[in-house]
């Protein structure tokens, strides 16, 4: 469990960082936190030429509250979760964040690492997919952003070029009538997921508007539930019809795969009551 | 066995108080030496290549490119290695017993992933990777055999050519009377179970490390293992090297649990390179390689019948058992470990007098199987406790009146199969859980709850554990071969003491419990005593540390050579204060005559005497203070309960494991708080044994689970507290009245977490019949319920 030999290269700027993908391209992978890419290297799974660490670029630490939360990719897990903005602004994530690993990976671990790792079990894609949030990807060309939606293309595969880097995600200040909620089934504390659902929508005369339900452990990226949004546009989300309904039709069209831990069929019908209990914790817990 | 009187007036100074622990100040303060931070000039560093295959044969081997590159010092293969020493070869001294070899080195085929097929050594262990990478095996896959019942059945292809049908051994036993039994029963209950493939997932791997000195000949063995003085016995002769010229080292060991109380290939390997190489070489194993090729351990699939009266008296017990041994037999313990153990343990606490069983250790292309924490007894123990509840809720009755019925009494009693329990509090450990959990008061709750669509459920599991692993105790768990341990005693001419013992404390307590005996029995304070063990040329012989045997066998080994060096003490003060030895107290440091206090003297000057005052010691009396014995104890049996407590989410399937309460009877204890350490640990083995352990393979053979993310053990954040309690029942037959103890937990947990599922499940009408149980699992049992 070595890995074998590697360049190293640590930038300390997303210019230099940039610069260095360009010349290197696919030989060469971003060391943020580790805490995937290390065991790969150390079990051979992964051999790059070059690694690049991101962990010297103070531009990458950034996070701040400034006409959205702004969360740069090099931000521990650690320090998202115990951030007061995160905690006042969007808690949802804070909730999300509990969820990953243990204390030790969440203070290596960073926002960026898992949202570019792409684990399709993994809480970051799946809270930020709920959350509708864009994120920033910077190449030599300069900055774009890619939605949440767009940006997850598959099992460990984003929209994020191999010239490119993610330099941060942005998620809009939700307004008063926004309620979220995530939750997750594992079998262990801190281990990935067997299925995890998170819930965004706004709460506007009683009814449910911009529903958003991303689902994590189900297929090969984190999905949005199109069906059960569609069902709950308009619909009181406190009756429990009609969240057993929103349910239901989340986990219909789901196809998931199985492994030793789950069949596909439990992860199916577990995708149905996390649904039914996030839209729950959503709108009850307030 | 005959016992000797407790010879202290007093009540002892340290056995059975809560000494806290001599051994950890290494330990917190980061000063512990473990085989990983052992390092010697010019250290060469290896690793293995390991067969991707589960079973194939070897076409060629390739390693040019591998010593070529630069850093390698030497790449060997198996044909290579067999030129240098001998393979190891499992055998037990039972005539159904077929011998089983395993090569250094796999020579013409391979028989489960991660078997080791060539070594490379290197400058650095980055390196010997590399140079892993660039050896090339060409493989030709055969048939893998991954289900045991497959491996037994006519036609399977042979994993040793030596060994048919794939069985290292079908052994049978039967009362006689148990077909009659069955016939004329009310009922008769059936189950099949099938228990997970779990590993002991020590937090330090294992680890070799070897240095040969040409200049004198002799070798020394660095070994992260639990047995060094066996270790050296056993490994010998595959070195063709003579004891006098090893020496075995066990440094810090970061826990067994069972796995390393064997003798391994590359405890061979690394010392017969170093030999070759004339450089030391150290190998410590990563986790891949931990979890895919050391020992895995209790799979075993069981069918257990049990007749039973229509008021519920047992009045016989059936059992099949299966294990799935994987490739090979572990050295020395053999493939029957778990299967055998399992069978010879089926009575437990019931009074059952007619039993039969058939065990098959069967071979499959699997990692080989080893003694984990509880070999045997605790799949067996699930097997059998399930189905007991399974009786229970068939027959309407409380499940823990029902075992209370069948239960053996508090004296000593012999099994069916000859197994001679010391006694203990079997009714009355369970009477006392049961006032713990305040069991009406849960009924109610549980009640009320389900009338809220919540799902409670209480499992009682009551044990009795063969722990000890004396030549008795081996022999009738189906191990016939000697087993004893010894110990030195020294007091030094200062008056402090040396304690040295051939069992190994990795974790245990030992130079606390130990020392704790000797202090006692020599009258000196615990500062002043120390325990030296771990090393060939510093201990005395001795087999190891395992099976729960360590405070029987050390303890009453100590107390027999602290008793001859405690008889030179009371002579010579005797003959300093002019008293007769039979009127001498030894006491906190001093020796004195007994009613009169103020005549008394230092132990430290008795101890000058010893050494060097000539004529002032009594005629006769040789000088120094040492003594060296031996103990092979009787069979001695723990016993206790563990009560689970727990929530099923019916939705998901996740439990709740809420409260788990054990009581514990080992008779004598040396000190609770070590005692309850062992509970913690045992309870929390055997919740992952319940809910989370499992090595799964998939039908071509290949590991799934050969990662930590994937062979998943629980951690802090699943263990709840677990609640102890004690009851003493001295042991009538050993030396002091101790009773081996610290599998109890894993043998009973198990039982105590499915059974509370399944009781939490009793609307569903759940029979559990495979561990682990996963929520997916949970799910299933519900929704077959519903349907």
């Amino acid at each position: 469990m070595k890995p074998a030999s590697f360049k190293y290269a640590c930038p300390t700027s997303v210019q230099e960082a940039v610069g260095l993908l360009q010349h290197f391209g696919d030989d060469a992978k971003v060391l943020a936190g580790g805490q995937s890419l290390v065991p790969m290297m150390n079990g051979r799974l992964a051999q790059p030429d070059v690694l690049i660490d991101i962990n010297q670029i103070a531009e990458l630490r950034v996070l701040e509250v400034n006409g959205g939360l702004r969360i740069g990719a090099g931000v521990r897990q650690r320090t998202a979760l115990e951030s007061p903005d995160v905690q006042r602004v969007v808690p949802v994530i804070a909730e999300a964040l509990r969820h990953v690993g243990h204390v030790g990976i969440r203070a290596r671990g960073t926002v960026g690492g898992s949202i570019a790792h792409a684990d399709p079990a993994a809480e970051l894609p799946t809270i930020m997919l709920a959350l509708d949030a864009t994120m920033t990807v910077t190449g030599a060309g300069g900055q774009r952003t890619v939605p949440a939606e767009e940006f997850f293309r598959g099992v460990f595969t984003t929209a994020v070029e191999y010239d490119e880097l993610l330099t941060g995600v942005h998620v809009a200040v939700p307004g008063p009538a926004s309620r979220s909620a995530f939750v997750e089934v594992s079998r262990r504390r801190g281990d990935f997921a067997l299925v995890g659902a998170a819930v965004s929508l706004e709460l506007i005369d009683g009814a449910a508007r911009r529903v958003r339900i991303a689902l994590s452990g189900v297929a090969d990226r984190p999905v949005l539930a199109h069906r059960a949004q569609e069902f709950l546009e308009g619909r009181d989300p406190h009756d429990p019809v009609v969240r057993e309904e929103a349910g239901r039709l989340a986990a219909a069209d789901l196809d998931p795969a199985s492994d030793i831990h789950a069949p596909g069929s439990y992860r199916k019908k577990v995708s149905a009551v996390l649904v039914k209990r996030a839209l729950s914790n959503a709108v009850n817990g307030e | 066995m005959t016992v000797t009187e407790p010879l202290t007036v007093r009540p002892p100074q340290y056995v059975g108080a809560r000494v806290l622990r001599v051994e950890d100040n290494k330990y917190l303060m980061g000063r512990g030496r473990y085989l990983d931070d052992l390092a010697l000039p010019g250290m060469l560093q290896a690793a293995f290549v390991r067969s991707p295959h589960a079973h194939a044969r070897i076409a060629s081997i390739d390693i040019s490119a591998a010593k070529a590159l630069k850093g390698v010092v030497e790449v060997l293969t198996g044909a290579e290695l067999a030129k240098m020493g001998t393979p190891l070869v499992a055998d037990l001294q039972r005539e159904e017993v077929l011998p089983v070899g395993k090569e250094l080195l796999a020579t013409d085929k391979v028989r489960h992933v991660g078997e080791a097929v060539a070594i490379v050594i290197a400058e650095s262990r980055y390196l010997a990777e590399d140079g892993a990478q660039l050896v090339s095996v060409e493989y030709e896959p055969l048939p893998a055999l991954v289900d045991p019942e497959q491996a037994l059945s006519h036609g399977a292809v042979l994993l040793h050519d030596d060994v048919p049908g794939n069985n290292v051994a079908h052994i049978e036993f039967d009362s006689g009377g148990v077909e009659e039994a069955f016939a004329k029963a009310d009922r008769v209950f059936t189950k099949r179970f099938h228990a997970g493939r779990q590993h002991a997932a020590p937090l330090e791997t294992r680890g070799v490390m070897a240095d040969y000195n040409p200049g004198t000949g002799h070798l020394t063995i660095w070994s992260s293992t639990q047995l060094p003085h066996f270790l050296r016995t056993l490994i010998a002769p595959h070195l063709q090297m003579s004891e006098r010229h090893l020496t075995v080292i066990a440094p810090d060991v970061g826990g067994g649990f069972g796995l390393k109380c064997h003798v391994f290939v590359e405890e061979a390997i690394i010392p017969l390179v170093a030999k070759r190489l004339r450089r030391p070489v150290k190998w410590v194993e990563d986790r891949v390689e931990n979890l895919a090729a050391s020992g895995h351990a209790k799979e075993i699939v069981m069918d257990i019948d049990i007749a039973v009266t229509n008021d519920g008296r047992f009045l016989a017990f059936r059992g099949r058992y299966i294990g799935d041994c994987g490739a090979y037999s572990g050295y020395p313990w053999t493939a029957l470990i778990d299967p055998l153990a399992a069978a010879n343990l089926l009575p437990s606490l019931y009074d059952v007098r007619e039993m039969s069983f058939q065990v098959d250790a069967v071979l499959t292309n699997k990692c080989q199987t080893t003694a984990y924490r509880g070999p045997g007894m605790a799949p067996g123990h699930l097997a059998r406790e399930t189905l007991i509840d399974d009786i229970a809720h068939e027959l309407g009755m409380d499940p823990v009146e029902l075992r209370i019925k069948n239960c053996i009494g508090p004296e000593p009693y012999v099994t069916v199969n000859n197994m001679r329990f010391d006694g203990g509090s079997y009714v009355e450990s369970i009477r006392k859980a049961q006032e713990l959990v305040d069991y009406d008061r849960f009924r109610e709750a549980q009640a009320a709850a389900r009338a809220e669509g919540r799902y409670l459920g209480i499992g009682f599991s009551p044990f009795v554990e063969a722990g000890t692993w004396g030549s008795e105790g081996a022999k009738a768990l189906g191990f016939p071969a000697e087993f004893y341990d010894t110990a030195s005693v020294t007091v030094e001419p200062d008056g402090t003491v040396t304690v040295t013992t051939g069992t190994f404390n990795h974790g245990q307590g030992h130079h606390t419990s130990l020392a704790q005996l000797a202090a006692d029995r020599l009258g000196v304070r615990i500062e002043n005593v120390r325990v030296v063990d771990g090393d060939t040329s510093k201990a005395v012989w001795g087999a190891g540390t395992y099976a729960s045997r360590s405070a029987v066998v050390a303890g009453g080994s100590i107390l027999y050579a602290a008793t001859e060096v405690r008889n030179k003490l009371l002579a010579l003060a005797g003959s300093l204060l002019e008293a007769s030895p039979d009127d001498i107290e030894l006491y906190d440091g001093q020796a004195s005559i007994k009613g009169v206090p103020e005549k008394s003297l230092p132990i430290a000057q008795l101890a000058g005497v010893g050494y060097f005052g000539g004529a002032l010691r009594p005629e006769g009396q040789e000088p120094t203070l040492s003594a060296t014995r031996y103990y092979d104890p009787p069979q001695t049996y723990s016993n206790g309960v563990v009560v689970a407590i727990v929530e099923v989410d019916a939705e998901t399937g996740r439990v709740d494991l809420q409260r788990v309460v054990a009581v514990e009877d080992c008779g004598t204890m040396l000190n609770p708080l070590i005692v309850e350490g062992q509970v913690h640990g045992a309870v929390a083995q055997g919740i992952g044994a319940a809910l989370y352990e499992s090595l799964e393979y998939d039908e071509s053979g290949q590991l799934l689970s050969g990662t930590l993310m994937d062979f998943l053990y629980p951690s802090s954040t699943e263990v709840p507290t677990i609640e102890v309690s004690h009851i003493v029942t001295p042991s009538p037959v050993t030396e002091g009245g101790m009773k081996g103890m610290a599998e109890g937990g894993t043998i009973a947990a198990p039982a105590a977490v499915i059974n509370a599922i399944a009781d939490a499940l009793t609307p569903f009408g759940a029979v559990i019949r495979h561990a682990p149980v996963r929520p997916a699992d949970v799910l299933a049992l519900i929704e077959a319920g519903r349907a």
